[in-house]
């Protein structure tokens, strides 16, 4: 199975937070307030070698609107 | 692959594979059940179904749309961002999700797993129809890649979502 999303190096996590924000974008208003809640999910992952962290690196949030639209 | 090769010993991949291969019809399953669904359907912030008993559930996944039934074949499915139709005794009822996974197992168990999901009538049909023309604006004229790809997957699934809501209205 190929996805252009993955050829334009997006991985699943990036691709099901894009849908699942659209999807949140257009609940109706009265959810909205319930919804603003759960948004913004971060994830930071980080290299361990010899017992030792490595730097933190995030998965980066894919911006489709401007921050005053969302 | 590699990864399946890392963490499985040689046998132990066989032992699957044999395992799988026992049973690949509906007939063949034990038939404990008695005809009933039982689903588990979670986002990450809510358990919209535990345990909950149906007849069939309908949703489209990656691999083409799919009707699931009591001991259906056991199988995993990556879903689309679209409509799950959970048909029960008293009726049916439709979520919209945003995509995940449906994982079928042998004992009519069916586990839903969604980031987001809204039943049609918490959708605001208007808001579909602007944010559907503004993602379609930017997947053409978006200078990079990547937002041009995510707005095409935004897109979709608004396109679905529209196709969901005038079904409805019918």
């Amino acid at each position: 199975m190929s996805f252009a999303w993955r050829a334009a190096g997006m991985n699943y996590l990036q691709y099901s937070s894009i849908a699942a924000r659209a999807l949140r974008r257009v609940a109706k208003v009265e959810l909205q307030t319930e919804i603003a809640k759960r948004e913004g999910m971060l994830l930071k992952f980080a290299k361990w070698e010899g017992g030792k962290s490595g730097a933190y690196n995030s998965v980066p949030t894919i911006e489709t609107r401007h921050k005053a639209q969302d | 692959m590699s990864f399946i090769a890392r963490t499985l010993k040689p046998t132990a991949l066989l032992a699957r594979t044999t395992r799988l291969a026992s049973r690949l019809y509906a007939s063949e399953a034990t038939g404990t059940s008695a005809g009933k669904l039982i689903v588990n359907f979670v986002l990450p912030h809510a358990a919209l179904m535990k345990g909950t008993e149906v007849n069939q559930v309908d949703m489209s996944a990656v691999s083409g749309d799919l009707g699931v039934l009591a001991d259906h074949v056991p199988t995993i499915e990556q879903l689309k961002p679209g409509v799950i139709d959970f048909i029960s005794d008293s009726g049916s009822q439709k979520y919209f999700v945003s995509g995940g996974f449906a994982i079928m197992n042998p004992n009519s168990v069916l586990n839903i797993n969604a980031v987001e999901a809204f039943k049609l009538e918490d959708i605001d049909p208007q808001a579909v129809a602007a944010n559907l023309s503004e993602s379609q604006r930017l997947a053409t004229s978006a200078k990079d890649n990547v937002t041009k790809e995510a707005a095409a997957i935004e897109v979709e699934l608004y396109e679905s979502l529209q196709s969901a809501l005038s079904g409805k209205a019918k």
